[in-house]
């Protein structure tokens, strides 16, 4: 406590300090200086320091506007962010000259109203209003994923785009929002035409005076992105212009540059050239201002990344090659000589984006096929180096660099075979998104079976929700309706046999005879296999559980009486090394008092690794016939399992199955109770396919209802 | 609709050499494909050539053809032909397989999965070596003659359940797949089918990459041959290429606004 209003003290001392420094004697003199100074040591340093700032240019001013702002600065910058403040002592500054003291002090006065007015022009435009654009627009100019981030400054580091967190450099948002637009595609060009090729950065970081070069080498940099924009996206190069300030000072030097940096522009000039022509401009002290869509260069932050991906992607290359050719062998078995000999080469090579080039490989003289993931890999090699080097075409089997995952996980090799039960062990692969592969056949998963348990809670199931059920199978029951066969058609699959003893009859009675002789099944046949995906990790423990079993059991009765084909499995592990899915009911099982007593005994077990039970129900599923094939996900929160099966690895793997299993047509959906859900749920099953139940007791009343919208 | 509608088959021949662009070894394969007897599986995105390739690969082999279109209610009577009952008599009717295999044409099953499932029936024993169709209504087993093949073209990159290929099927066929032209054959493409010049056909083709940079960034599909195709023709004709662009392009893409609006903002960077 003593050490806090000390504190206090000692900071008040400072800004009354600096208040006076600012401002001289007259803001000190004013009466209630003691509440003023009190308020602004309670600003964040960088606001304290922006308020000095314009008290250092009132003074210059007046110093009775000083001593009035200095008054309602504290209200001021409770009102609004600092840009606003400082355009509300722009403004008020501006009256003073045009119309002298009264007027200027009247706006100062009256913060509220302007603050008000300024936060109504919404002229702002938000890092968060923006974002979503220009991820989907630079992922469509092309070249490696870039990620968004919010900084002070604009700039890259070649794996993230930073921008300001708010522009509002212009009247209307409309601007802003393109001048948000222009930065990122000047920071993605950068990426794109070979700013930060490796050789470059090196060549930077080899500099004396580097940050004196730097600044120079981003203006020349500007110069021969522009025309290069020039030639390739010139509707973007007139928008770039549009942008360009009308200051004619800076202009002149910009003119004066570019006529001495003439062969930049030309086609095929690189980034060296960019730094060799540095020297050329060593005597020039005014550097031309950058424009406002202009970043930042910061090449250190380049380099940690650069040299990081670079010896990542390089190892990733060689074991993806080492893949191919092991994909190779085991095709052509027995003949494994180790010589096989893969070949790139560039058969497109447009000027500029690198990332464009497209490449031929061959096996031992025979074209192949690159995987996409390759194909991305080499992109992105050639956004950092602009060739693939010799020794990048060395396969090689495991480098040191990957596998950090493994290490945690696979100490335990001998744990599946310890656990006593045995039973078929099936592997599947994992997706990494780190690395962008498979680990291959990383995940070992069993079928166990659960303990039966008293059928009675079925019982009081149905018991519980004597209303709703009647009401689900009333409404299920017209679903089926609607499907009955139709007779007397003109064409269709079977022979209507009462309408052809009346044709028959007409016939010999010698009426005219009817042609329709058909019977046929509406469209809507009801051709439906579903898997019911159970998470019965230890989150569910209480509620959640009871809610699950009792949607289950509801489920069932609909599910009877529409004679879909289903099947329950429910899932848990912990780690990959114990996957595993509990058998419920098999699909080719009757909803008997056995399956009930499973489905009573469903109790909660481990963690949620979901990709393999998706991988390993799905295949399930597929092994099915019919028309639909549904994969309903029960859950109740985001991946999750021991040893790194979390955040976005955890994401990644299971939407990597999901699209797998949505290959061989299986349509996921996935109901969950986790509020959260709308975070990472969408980017998993896409935007339609998943439902967030809000309450964990209305999950039963909702999920046939769901599988009612979902299967007519 | 009228009975003999339904049933009349579109076999035809191709009279004129269909303009078509190889874009890999596919006319080879098909080639010797049919040679040897063998059906043969299209795979690839919606609008990347496979209707034109059938088209001129019947040209090519001087034979004519029948276009099924299938859709989820066609059965396998709808392939093989069915008894009719016309003024108190039976009539059997052949259906448009049946019809091209008594004429030794090429059939197209376009988008085949869409069928319904009973047609692997018939298309099974045609596909192996024994290359015969069962008409069971008929009591009869008819042989293939060498000339007759069968095609069927299939889209893998259709997420919804109702359109996977079985094992079964699939794995009868030669298959060949389909995927985007390159730049330059697709810009060749573009040029001759919609008549614009060089310097638009070249920024359409740009745009094209763009949308296809969007694949499983947002968009299902990025924009096919045919619809660059088609934007080529709008703005052959006047409209502005902005419009074009998303009338024949970003809508017939996406409905979700987020996507329209980067798919729009693309296009004017190029144009
Ligand atoms: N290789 C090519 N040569 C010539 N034209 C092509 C080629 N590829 C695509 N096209 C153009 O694209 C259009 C669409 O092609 P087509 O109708 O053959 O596609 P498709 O693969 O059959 O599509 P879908 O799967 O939707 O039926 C053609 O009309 C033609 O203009
Ligand atoms: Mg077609």
């Amino acid at each position: 406590m003593i050490d806090n209003s000390k504190q206090n003290f000692l900071n008040r001392v400072r800004v009354q300090k600096d208040l006076e420094g600012a401002s001289g004697e007259s803001a000190v003199n004013l009466t209630n200086i003691d509440t003023l100074v009190s308020e602004i040591a309670e600003l964040t340093p960088e606001d304290q320091q922006f308020l000095f700032e314009q008290c250092r240019s009132l003074s210059e001013t007046n110093d009775e506007l000083l001593k009035s702002f200095v008054t309602q600065a504290p209200k001021a910058f409770s009102l609004m962010a600092s840009k606003g403040v400082q355009q509300w002592v722009d403004n008020a500054i501006t009256m003073y000259d045009n119309k002298g003291l009264g007027s200027a002090v009247e706006i100062i006065e009256q913060v509220e109203q302007y603050a008000e007015e300024y936060s109504n022009r919404g002229i702002r435009c938000d890092f968060d209003e923006a974002s979503t654009f220009i991820r989907n627009f630079v992922t469509g100019l092309g070249g490696r994923e870039l990620k968004l981030a919010v900084d002070s400054e604009s700039f890259t580091d070649t794996e993230s785009l930073y921008l300001p967190d708010s522009f509002d450099l212009f009247p209307v948002a409309d601007k802003n929002f393109s001048l948000y637009k222009l930065t990122a595609t000047h920071l993605w060009a950068q990426t794109w035409y070979g700013t930060w090729r490796s050789k470059v950065v090196e060549k930077i970081l080899k500099t004396s005076d580097t940050n004196q070069r730097l600044a120079k080498f981003n203006r020349l940099e500007c110069i021969r992105l522009e025309a290069q924009i020039e030639r390739d996206l010139p509707g973007l190069y007139r928008q770039f212009r549009a942008m360009d300030s009308e200051e004619t000072e800076g202009k002149k030097i910009w003119d004066d540059w570019k006529s001495r940096a003439a062969r930049l522009q030309r086609p095929g000039a690189k980034a060296l050239d960019s730094l060799e022509l540095v020297d050329e401009f060593a005597e020039d002290i005014v550097l031309p201002p950058l424009q406002p869509y202009q970043g930042e260069m910061h090449v250190n932050r380049v380099y940690e990344i650069l040299s990081e991906r670079i010896e990542r992607e390089k190892e990733e290359f060689q074991s993806a090659l080492q893949d191919l050719i092991d994909d190779e062998n085991s095709l052509t078995e027995g003949t494994e000589d180790a010589s096989k000999k893969i070949e790139l080469e560039l058969i497109e090579d447009e000027d500029g984006g690198a990332g464009d080039t497209k490449f031929q490989m061959s096996l031992d003289g025979e074209i192949i096929n690159i995987p996409e993931h390759l194909q991305d890999l080499l992109g992105s090699i050639m956004q950092d180096l602009g060739e693939i080097p010799e020794d990048y075409m060395e396969p090689n089997e495991n480098g040191e660099y990957s596998d950090k995952l493994t290490e945690q996980t696979e100490t335990d090799e001998n744990d599946v075979a310890s656990d006593g039960e045995d039973g078929e062990i099936f592997r599947y692969d994992e997706w990494d998104c780190t690395r962008q592969r498979f680990r291959q056949r990383f995940c070992s998963l069993r079928e166990l079976s659960i303990p039966l348990a008293e059928s009675e809670f079925v019982d009081e199931t149905l018991i519980k929700y004597k209303g709703i059920l009647k009401s689900i199978k009333r409404t299920f029951e017209a679903i089926l309706g609607e499907n009955r066969l139709q007779r007397r058609q003109l064409d269709g699959d079977g022979i209507d046999l009462d309408a052809v003893i009346d044709s028959f009859a007409d016939l010999v009675s010698g009426n005219e005879t009817s042609e329709y002789l058909y019977t046929r099944y509406r469209n809507k046949e009801r051709n439906i296999a579903v898997m019911f995906m159970i998470d019965m990790s230890g989150s569910t423990l209480g509620w959640v559980n009871d809610a699950e079993r009792e949607s289950l059991v509801l489920l069932c009765e609909a599910l009877e009486l529409l004679g879909d084909r289903y099947a329950i499995y429910g899932f848990s592990g912990r780690t990959n090394k114990r996957c595993e899915v509990y058998k419920i009911k098999e699909f080719g099982q009757k909803y008997s008092d056995e399956v009930k007593q499973r489905i009573s005994g469903i109790r909660p077990k481990a963690y949620t690794r979901m990709g393999v039970a998706i991988r390993h129900l799905g295949h399930l599923l597929n092994q099915t016939q019919a028309r639909t094939k549904l994969l309903i996900t029960l859950s109740d929160g985001r991946p999750e399992d021991y040893g790194g099966y979390k955040g976005k690895y955890g994401i990644e793997d299971t939407r990597h199955a999901l699209l797998e299993i949505k290959q061989a047509g299986i349509h996921p959906f996935c109901i969950t109770i986790d509020n959260e859900a709308q975070d990472y749920l969408p980017y998993m099953y896409g935007k339609v396919n998943y439902a967030v139940i809000d309450e964990v007791p209305k999950l039963p009343y909702k999920v046939a209802d769901i599988y009612r919208r979902l299967t007519t | 609709m009228p009975v003999e509608e339904t049933i009349k088959t579109s076999q035809h021949f191709v009279e004129k050499e269909p303009y078509y662009e190889a874009i890999n070894d596919e006319v080879d394969v098909f080639s010797a494909a049919y040679n040897n007897h063998l059906p043969i599986l299209l795979k690839g995105p919606t609008g990347c050539g496979k209707t034109r390739f059938i088209e001129y690969m019947a040209w090519k082999l001087q034979r004519p053809m029948v276009t099924v279109a299938c859709h989820d209610d066609l059965t396998a009577s709808d392939l093989i032909g069915r008894y009719l009952v016309k003024g108190g008599q039976t009539v059997w009717v052949d259906g448009p397989l049946t019809d091209a295999v008594r004429n030794g044409s090429i059939c197209y099953l376009d988008e085949v999965v869409e069928a319904r499932k009973d047609t692997s029936v018939v298309i099974h024993p045609l596909c192996d070596d024994r290359r015969i169709l069962p008409i069971e209504k008929l009591g009869e087993l008819m042989q293939a003659p060498p000339e007759f093949c069968l095609a069927i073209s299939y889209n893998p990159g259709y997420q919804s359940v109702l359109k996977d290929l079985k094992q079964s099927t699939r794995q009868r066929f030669v298959a060949i797949e389909f995927t985007y032209p390159d730049s330059d054959t697709e810009l060749k493409i573009i040029l001759q089918e919609s008549q614009v010049d060089k310097k638009l056909g070249e920024k359409i083709v740009k745009f094209g990459r763009m949308t296809r940079n969007l694949k499983g960034s947002g968009l299902d599909e990025g924009a096919s041959t045919r619809l660059l195709v088609n934007a080529g023709k709008l703005i052959q004709d006047g409209i502005k290429p902005v419009v074009a662009t998303d009338t024949a392009i970003a809508h017939a893409l996406t409905d979700d606004p987020d996507m329209l609006q980067a798919v729009h903002e693309l296009s004017r960077s190029i144009f």
